[in-house]
């Protein structure tokens, strides 16, 4: 039981710092410090002579021995505007981003790594810089990719429902706009590999900080010209992850790295590598209008969607993708008739857009909730009447939204109130007049967030796969292999808690492995975990139990049908005296007398193993195709803040998460996410920012710049729950983890505007930090 | 150059010679092969790296190595008891408030000074006391509720 | 060049760890210009691997964290008198600073985080001179003075002339801060410190402003005002304490004393901040120290 976390609590921990190989060598990558520039001239001929140093990679290297980053999602197939670059993990010609690679130096040491890295000397030609999305938009702005013509790396246009219906029913038609900044995770631990390549075998093994070893290996093997077998990779301990490790474009060099020096090479990168080099997220801009009946129907909206994706958002990860959800997510837990939006994502020179927990849904799902916000104050209705409202109802489930996704199940009714409830929306109310009062601004923001999970998207690398295999060894150990891979979310406990309970078999006797390239499954993002790798195991364990049964019935010279397993142990229902355990069973099965003494009908079918392996897909895609999600949960956050109107300081005095994912599989496990999300939400709301210059340089470029709540500027959270089983998993549970991260954003920029309700304010953008709360406050007076 | 310094690791006496450019951070993990003191930001931003420097938190990666010369260093593993955990281990474990582990070594420096030290146990203080060890799994909460749960062990007599 | 990307390794250092402080000024005035001194390290590490500091050509590296005389904290004839190796959390937690002047504690206590003030020294915090340096603020309002000593001797200096602008001092070559003497208040001035940051713990200040007030007959005698990272160095705010001085304590005249303040400040705009919300947060929290300390000195 959580031999884990007592593994590393005890500091005993199987992080890629923590490996160490014979003979290992160890790489930097060395950056560009313009944001856009050509290489003029590279030359490592110095670093070369350092003692110690094995090798410097650049560029010329790498357009020599590797292919093309691989496209992780390419809808130029399906005739979407969809641009795809020929890009490299390190630059050969041209830099496009501040930070971007345009030298490794592998060394015997990282120190001499680092000193060598000094000496490469590189002539640099700037050029213009683009750091302005909407300057990017602009025809004559300087290009990013020369041969495109211009900068829309994607181009999209949505139209759901009926939108015309919609505006012509409406009373009022309201402008409404939202920004959030750009932001990604940056989990303490950055991203890491160690890549170890035989020659003989010609196996590239490696080690990684990842959460789909699969998918790396696929993407590895492909840049490297190798073949998918070829590139095995072991999941080291991750020291999170949050979809910032959903990218293997980097590791792409470090395996080369390996094959030129014939040595193991480590990697890990530095913070402030992880910052300009890293996957990127947010940075969206909605602009549009939501048409609405006088009652506070939400009739439909109109939008455009702009998305700054850095230097690409399709190769180095798949930030362009999640334009696709996010304008689907609009509708959100509400029943519009009609949504239309036009979407662009633009390349800018900044860092690749990749997946940061929300992934993509979370913005449209903002910038609704937002907008909810916005109608409460222009129809004088208060917020939680509008859901209500709004809601899809109960009964309504399966209900296919505008955008074809097909929820599954929910009560959001059920679950506001209780948030209502939990939150205090009424006393704090009352409170916030008696602080109106006395000249101080208290105010009660809320959000309900719809969180589709489990994606199996076409013409991507996010298929939709998983395989497990759950069998017993000869000495009575249940192992499970799945690709629900740990990523420090509690995968290994609920692994083991599913597997038991399907099993019979005591929590203490299930070990599960280590995650690795060997189970060809997308890996842990998208909230997938509880659906698609569960829903394998689930499976294999099922017909694993059934297999043994009818082997302890046979032992047992008992009707199968009477026999029953509890704790690890076989018994008769009906003779309490006939029982073996599950090692006398496996060794009965495995040797003494082994599959001779099996039953002849499953000797002749050749099911003689105590080992299954078995897949999963969801039958809410396969029933509906539309529907590239497999399970909505739901989740409602209340928050109550006080601001200081002089400084434009907020303090959350109270934090309430009501969550609905189904059946929940382990509470510690889900709340765990849920406090961890919501953490980080408000850390959007209220600080974490990328900020460029005009000439592309990264302010934000530590954790001092980048600024992320301490445990002093994280509230006390109340959570509550609701089960509504979805019809469509095997236990009735949902993926969760990424709608703690979306409302609590929503709810504390919603609080603060409901504070500041005297003064008027519709905040633009996140994150609301001080310095723009007390602007906005200032220019409300005419200041 | 080198220089020599003279140090006790976790209660086990180091003559080592030590380049003084590295920091503590280093010579704990590439050179004693303490691995429990993780890179985080090398910057003295994250607190991941916090260790016990004659019985006080720091971040390891800030210390020059001679600087540690005739001082007492603790980390983790010098808190287990034959390879037994800490009661303040356990209550970590027990609580939830591991998700990936990556920060926990450095909270668990700090939260074993704030035990040892602190006269007022109010959530105030304690979240006060972790302010230098980031994390971005957990939003702190098991955190918190981990070093309360050890108090009560302290306080009941299961402590060393 | 420079890779901007990763760390720069530290370089290779020629190291010195002198155990007194005769030892140190030696060697200072050995190697002149050609070193380094490091304290607790919490400045001077990040930015060496950062790129922010380069060490001289074979760069010496003097570390002074060894020299025990220079730690101390003493009560001495009214004046507490402050070793310049004294780390950060030794001030927050000393029962004289506390008690004598409390406002440096609570400024000590809001440096970085537990870890950094465990290293980090005040001598350090005053000579890496950052306009944000949160010692400097408390002290400006006290009359401080500090001892720098050479091998040929000392010099007393007060502090509102130590800082010549932003990371530099009056420190000549071979010159070392040893102590910092901060004349006791009476008990009845009135002295407050308030620090902004972009969160509300471990953090950089945006703007921070320490006070000192004396009344008499509900005016104000003796105002003293000294200012954070809103100047290329901590500051004192001349122009508003005069405007102050002799006036009635009412609403009006600190309205006006602390907008005098905030017309005299120098901010700049950079990530942390935009000068104007510096300009506007030296108003307001001008206003809210001078507030608290003439409620303090009203007892």
């Amino acid at each position: 039981m959580k031999q884990r976390e007592k593994r590393l609590a005890a500091g005993n921990g199987f992080y890629v710092d923590d490996i160490q190989l014979p003979n290992m060598a160890h790489c930097i990558f060395v950056g560009s410090p313009y944001a856009h520039a050509k290489i003029k001239r590279i030359d490592a001929s110095q670093a070369l002579t350092v003692a110690g140093v094995l090798a410097v990679i650049t560029g010329k290297e790498v357009v020599e021995l590797m292919d093309p980053l691989p496209a992780t999602s390419n809808y130029a197939a399906i005739g979407w505007h969809w641009r795809t670059p020929k890009a490299y993990p390190i630059a050969a010609d041209k830099v496009r981003y501040q930070g971007e690679p345009v030298a490794v130096v592998v060394a015997e040491h990282l120190y001499i790594a680092r000193d060598a890295a000094e000496l490469i000397d590189i002539e640099y030609e700037p050029l213009p810089a683009l750091s302005d999305l909407n300057e990017a938009m602009q025809s004559g702005s300087p290009l990013v990719y020369e041969e495109w013509g211009d900068n829309i790396q994607v181009h999209l246009d949505f139209n759901f429902g009926d939108v015309a219906a919609a505006f012509k029913e409406a009373d009022r038609v309201i402008p409404v706009s939202w920004h959030e900044g750009r932001v990604s995770g940056f989990p303490i631990e950055s991203r890491g590999c160690i890549a170890s390549y035989d020659k003989t075998t010609e196996m590239l093994n490696m080690w990684s900080s990842t959460q789909a070893p699969f998918l790396g290996s696929q993407y590895i093997s492909s840049a490297l010209r190798l073949p998918r077998s070829k590139v095995r990779i072991v999941v080291a301990d991750v020291g999170g992850a949050f979809g910032n490790k959903l990218n293997w474009w980097k590791d792409t060099v470090v395996g080369l790295a390996s094959i030129i020096t014939g040595r193991p090479v480590k990697w890990l990168e530095t913070k402030r590598e992880f910052f300009l080099t890293g996957a990127h997220n947010r940075d969206v801009t909605w602009d549009g209008e939501v048409a609405v009946k006088n009652d506070g129907t939400i009739l439909g909206i109109k939008a455009t969607f702009l998305k700054d994706l850095g230097v690409e958002g399709t190769n180095r990860g798949s930030g362009a993708m999640g334009m696709v959800p996010a304008c689907c997510s609009i509708a959100n837990a509400y029943q519009l008739k009609g949504a239309k939006i036009e979407a662009y994502g633009v390349v800018t020179n900044k860092a690749p857009y990749c997946a940061y927990r929300g992934y993509g849904k979370d913005k449209g799902v903002k910038f609704m909730e937002r907008i909810v916000q916005a109608l409460s104050r222009e129809l004088d209705m208060a917020p939680e009447q509008i859901r209500l409202k709004n809601f899809i109802q109960p009964d309504q489930f399966p209900y296919k939204q505008i955008s074809g996704y097909v929820y599954d199940s929910g009560n959001y009714p059920a679950v506001l109130r209780k948030a209502l409830e939990l939150g205090e929306v009424e006393s704090w109310r009352k409170k916030q007049k008696e602080a109106w009062k006395e000249g101080k601004y208290i105010g009660v923001g809320m959000a309900f967030s719809v969180e589709p999970a489990g994606v199996a998207a076409p013409h991507c690398i996010y298929s939709g796969l998983t395989q497990a295999r759950v069998s017993v060894t000869s000495d009575g150990v249940v192992e499970v292999e799945s690709d629900q891979t740990e990523i420090g979310q509690g995968s290994d406990i609920t692994r083991a808690k599913v597997v038991a309970n399907v099993l019979g078999v005591k929590l203490d006797d299930i070990e599960v492995k280590r995650d690795t390239s060997d189970m060809p499954g997308s890996g842990v993002y998208s909230s997938r975990g509880a659906i698609y790798p569960t829903g394998a195991m689930i499976r294999a364990a099922r017909e694993l139990r059934a297999r043994m049964i009818r082997f302890a019935g046979h032992f047992l010279d008992e009707d199968p049908a009477h026999v029953d397993i509890a704790d690890s142990i076989f018994h008769s229902t009906r003779n309490p005296d006939k029982k073996m355990t599950l090692k006398e069973l496996a060794d009965s099965v495995y040797f003494r007398p082994g599959p001779r003494g099996l039953p002849h009908d499953m000797q002749a079918k050749h099911e003689v193993l105590l080992d299954v392996s078995a897949s999963w897909f969801s039958p809410n895609t396969t029933q509906n195709p539309t529907s590239t999600y497999t399970t909505y949960c739901s989740g409602a956050d209340i928050a109550v803040v006080e601001v200081d109107v002089e400084t434009g300081a907020v303090s959350i005095l109270k934090y309430a998460h009501v969550h609905d994912a189904g059946t929940l599989l382990d509470k510690d496990v889900v709340e765990g996410q849920i406090f961890g999300g919501i953490v980080q939400g408000i850390g959007e709301a209220l600080s974490e920012e990328l900020v460029y210059t005009r000439s592309g340089e990264l302010l934000s470029n530590s954790y001092t710049d980048y600024v992320m709540p301490t445990a002093v500027d994280s509230p006390d959270i109340v959570i509550g729950h609701v089960e509504t089983l979805s019809p469509f998993t095997e236990l009735g549970q949902k993926g969760m983890g990424e709608a703690p991260i979306i409302a609590s954003k929503a709810a504390v920029i919603n609080a603060i505007e409901d504070a500041l309700s005297p003064f008027k304010i519709r905040i633009p953008e996140s994150p609301a930090t001080k310095e723009r709360v007390r602007k906005w406050i200032l220019e409300s007076q005419g200041g | 150059m080198k220089v020599p310094v003279e140090t006790r690791v976790n209660n086990k006496p180091y003559k080592l010679e030590v380049e003084p450019r590295f920091t503590l951070l280093e010579i704990l993990r590439d050179e004693l092969k303490i691995k429990s003191v993780h890179r985080g930001c090398e910057n003295g931003e994250c607190g991941a790296c916090t260790v016990l420097l004659n019985g006080k938190p720091v971040c390891s990666c800030l210390v020059l190595a001679p600087q540690v010369d005739g001082a007492k260093i603790t980390t983790v593993e010098g808190l287990l008891k034959d390879g037994e955990l800490h009661p303040l281990m356990m209550a970590f474990v027990e609580n939830h408030a591991i998700q990936c582990g990556y920060c926990t070594p450095g909270v668990i420096m700090t939260a074993y000074y704030l035990l040892n030290n602190l006269t007022e146990f109010t959530d105030e203080e304690i979240r006060k006391g972790i302010e230098g060890n980031l994390c971005r799994c957990t939003g702190y909460v098991h955190i918190v509720k981990a070093i309360k749960a050890a108090k009560e062990s302290k306080d009941s007599g299961n402590w060393w | 060049m420079r890779n901007l990307l990763g760390l720069k390794a530290i370089p290779e250092i020629e190291y010195h760890r002198p155990a007194e402080l005769s030892e140190a000024l030696k060697l200072l005035a050995e190697l002149k210009q050609n070193y380094k001194i490091v304290a607790g390290g919490t400045d001077l590490v990040p930015a060496a691997r950062r790129g922010g500091v380069l060490f001289p050509e074979q760069g010496h590296t003097i570390d002074i964290s060894g020299i025990k005389e220079l730690a101390y904290i003493i009560e001495d004839s009214g004046m507490v008198r402050i070793g310049a190796m004294t780390r950060v959390s030794d001030i927050g937690e000393s029962a004289v600073v506390k008690k004598h002047v409390p406002i440096l504690a609570e400024a000590a206590d809001q440096l970085g985080s537990l870890q950094i003030r465990n290293l980090g020294t005040i001598g350090g915090n005053l000579c890496n001179a950052s306009p944000a340096a949160d010692t400097a603020p408390p002290l400006l309002v006290l009359d401080t003075r500090v001892n720098v000593k050479n091998i040929d001797g000392q010099r007393s200096v007060p502090l509102t002339e130590f800082f010549t602008g932003p990371g530099q001092t009056i420190l000549t070559p071979s010159e070392i801060l040893t102590e910092i003497q901060v004349p006791i208040p009476e008990a009845n001035a009135g002295l407050c410190f308030v620090k902004l940051g972009r969160r509300n713990a471990f953090t950089l200040s945006v703007v921070s402003v320490a006070t000192l007030v004396r009344l008499k007959d509900g005016t104000f005698d003796d105002v003293r005002i000294a200012l954070g990272a809103v100047a290329p160095t901590p500051i004192r705010a001349s122009k508003g304490e005069e405007y102050l001085t002799g006036k009635q304590t009412s609403e009006q005249t600190l309205d006006k004393g602390a907008k005098i303040v905030a017309g005299e400040v120098k901010p700049i705009s950079d990530v942390r901040a935009g000068e104007d919300y510096r300009r506007d947060m030296s108003y307001i929290l001008t206003k809210r120290a001078i507030n608290l300390s003439v409620q303090r000195a009203r007892g």
